[in-house]
């Protein structure tokens, strides 16, 4: 399904320039007297030229078509793997789930020979480790 | 501004054998990155950056600008060797590569596209070196009222020239400013946009937008193009004869004119702001066929077309550091990388640099020329290898890619927070290229951020408030309108409908 995009991320950008304008800026930005440049003049600034252009992508759309559903939603699949995989990290460390995340994904791009799996699996995370611990004497997460 | 023991104490540091085994490592990583499909240099300087945390800062750069030289000359393998350029910069390349190989001259293909690029390089860094100190001193008499308005400037020339809509640029340009607005303000020392987060009180991590948007969204990009079919070997053609696996000197000098013209084209073109390296090679080649006597015979495989391209591709690295050293303004993504590798390390960069750090700055141009070599001696050598490099499996290249990002995130913000904001702004990455916005405006604009604000304040606080005293600053004043006239010209240009439908990716 193929679908032009700019209206709709158009749409997107006013609704955020403007959410950002009337509710997160003053809600998230302290107010200061004095100075020059207040600590929200720019993001209001940046607020309004979003709000302005994204109205303005709604009135003059370009041909651009954003690709099909099904790789959102592949996208979707690999972001959710590697959200779990450094929740997991940072529960049980780099070396124990490192070979899991790229099992994974090796798994779900489609490679079955055993020679690359080991190499993906066992030989990158142990290389990773020799360079990170033992060469550069640094903390693996 | 520097003297010449500085300039010698610079050139000597550059030829330790510490500082040339790195330049030499850089070299050696950007080819073999290069010739992978789908990596490229600057997902590879992305991902290199935090490992070079723990070293001293001219190593750390020039091992940088080595993978950024090394890289586009690796690019150009897959482009002869498969028709699918490592880099986009190579796409041009692959016009003529491509034809050669088939016919079976890989390896002549493959070696015009080193001593071209090589050449070219060469050209824009005896360039830069020139030229860099002289603009430093000029950029030293502008003010912050001037700076802010060449800041104005810039957003509104790479808003026009990078992607294919001016409305969305603008956009991309204002998120990178957003994001950059993150953290305490730079006149109060307010918190800011923080959430209730205090590990956002320093703003977001460089690392972690930088690589969550370059290269983990380019990676999510490739991964969703892959219907779980893993690509098979490539074959490679050889017809046995000696003279199609060498480049002779009647055949290099032949196209010295090419060359000279390609090298001319890409430095000028790096040397502005957000042009880049594609379109170098794009209009070095079309001038290349247009200027020869059988412009019939390019695109089936002629030496001149390679010639072209490469040397202006590889023309745009040395003199996209024009604006970098000069003024403190990337010009590319690349640039804005190497940015962010002299910020690590507690460098500012612009005018000053020269005068604060002038043997650094010599020392990094002598890398750069080391680099050349080095470029030239690795590729004759390498080059074989990395023709079998394109062969490699994707599966192994992107998950590797992955866990060496997450790795070099945790280590450059000390922790796993760092690695999920990463993750967050690939996600943004990813979105935003999916939908035509292009990452490198929004990188760029997210590394200027910061002092886009100062630059501000204090032009106020130079005016009294008073935009009408701008009249007093007539080079703030013709910049803008420059600014201004430009935006016009470009929204003109890009009318409704008329751009393609294309996709901006991380090297747009």
């Amino acid at each position: 399904m193929k679908i032009n995009a700019d209206r709709a991320s158009g749409l997107f950008f006013l609704l955020f320039g403007l959410a950002l304008y009337l509710f997160i800026i003053p809600t998230f930005v302290e107010q200061v007297e004095g100075g020059w440049v207040h600590p929200d003049t720019v993001p209001n600034a940046v607020a309004i030229v979003l709000s302005l252009c994204g109205a303005l992508l709604m009135l003059r759309p370009t041909k651009h078509h954003t690709q099909e559903a099904s790789e959102f939603v592949r996208a979707g699949l690999y972001f959710g793997l590697l959200m779990v995989g450094l929740v997991l990290m940072g529960r049980f460390g780099f070396i124990y789930v490192a070979p899991m995340i790229a099992l994974a994904i090796m798994l779900l791009i489609g490679e079955r020979r055993p020679f690359w799996l080991v190499c993906g699996v066992v030989g990158m995370p142990g290389a990773i480790w020799l360079l990170v611990v033992q060469v550069l004497d640094r903390a693996l997460p | 501004m520097v003297d010449l023991s500085t300039i010698l104490a610079g050139f000597a540091d550059a030829f330790t054998i510490w500082n040339l085994a790195f330049v030499l490592f850089g070299v050696v990583v950007g080819q073999f990155v290069g010739a992978v499909p789908g990596i490229g240099p600057v997902m590879a300087m992305a991902i290199a950056i935090p490992f070079t945390f723990g070293l001293d800062p001219l190593p750390a750069i020039a091992f940088l600008v080595g993978v950024n030289k090394g890289g586009l000359v690796g690019g150009a393998v897959p482009a002869v060797l498969m028709n699918t350029p490592g880099t986009p910069d190579a796409a041009a390349t692959a016009m003529d590569g491509y034809p050669l190989a088939r016919d079976g001259k890989p390896l002549k293909a493959t070696k015009m596209a080193l001593f071209s690029s090589v050449t070219g390089d060469s050209f824009s860094d005896l360039v830069l070196i020139t030229v860099s100190a002289p603009l430093a001193i000029l950029a030293l008499r502008m003010g912050p009222v001037e700076v802010f308005a060449l800041m104005v400037f810039a957003f509104s020339v790479l808003s026009g020239l990078i992607g294919n809509s001016l409305i969305k640029g603008i956009i991309a340009a204002a998120l990178g400013l957003l994001c950059a607005s993150v953290g305490t303000d730079p006149e109060n020392y307010t918190p800011r946009l923080i959430f209730g987060m205090f590990d956002f009180y320093d703003g977001l991590p460089l690392a972690s937008v930088a690589i969550g948007t370059l290269a983990i969204a380019e990676i999510l990009r490739r991964l969703t193009q892959m219907s779980g079919q893993v690509k098979p070997a490539v074959e490679v053609k050889d017809t046995g004869n000696p003279q199609d696996m060498r480049v002779s000197w009647a055949e290099y000098w032949a196209c010295r004119f090419t060359m000279l013209r390609g090298a001319m084209i890409g430095t000028v073109l790096g040397a502005l702001p957000g042009i880049g390296s594609t379109a170098a090679a794009f209009m070095s080649y079309a001038s290349a066929k247009s200027a020869s006597k059988d412009p019939g015979s390019f695109g089936k495989g002629n030496l001149h077309g390679i010639a072209a391209a490469e040397s202006a591709n590889s023309a745009v690295v040395g003199s996209n550091l024009i604006p970098l050293l000069t003024l403190g303004i990337p010009g590319s993504v690349g640039a804005a990388l190497i940015i962010s590798a002299f910020m690590i390390h507690g460098i500012q960069p612009g005018p000053l640099l020269f005068q604060d750090q002038g043997r650094l700055i010599y020392g990094l141009f002598g890398a750069m020329i080391m680099a050349n070599f080095l470029n030239l001696w690795v590729g004759q050598v390498g080059l074989r290898f990395w023709v079998k490099v394109v062969s490699a499996p994707e599966s192994i290249i992107f998950a590797s890619a992955l866990l060496l990002c997450i790795v070099g995130v945790s280590m450059a913000t000390g922790g796993i927070f760092g690695v999920i904001v990463m993750l967050v702004f690939a996600g943004i990455g990813y979105l935003m290229s999916s939908f035509g916005y292009s990452v490198v405006i929004f990188i760029i604009a997210f590394f200027l951020g910061p002092r886009f604000e100062i630059s501000l304040s204090q032009s106020l606080a130079l005016m009294n408030g008073d935009w009408t005293r701008i009249i007093e600053y007539p080079i703030a004043l013709l910049l803008l309108l420059v600014s201004i006239i430009s935006i016009w010209w470009f929204l003109r240009r890009s009318g409704p409908d008329t751009t393609k439908s294309s996709q901006v990716t991380a090297e747009d």
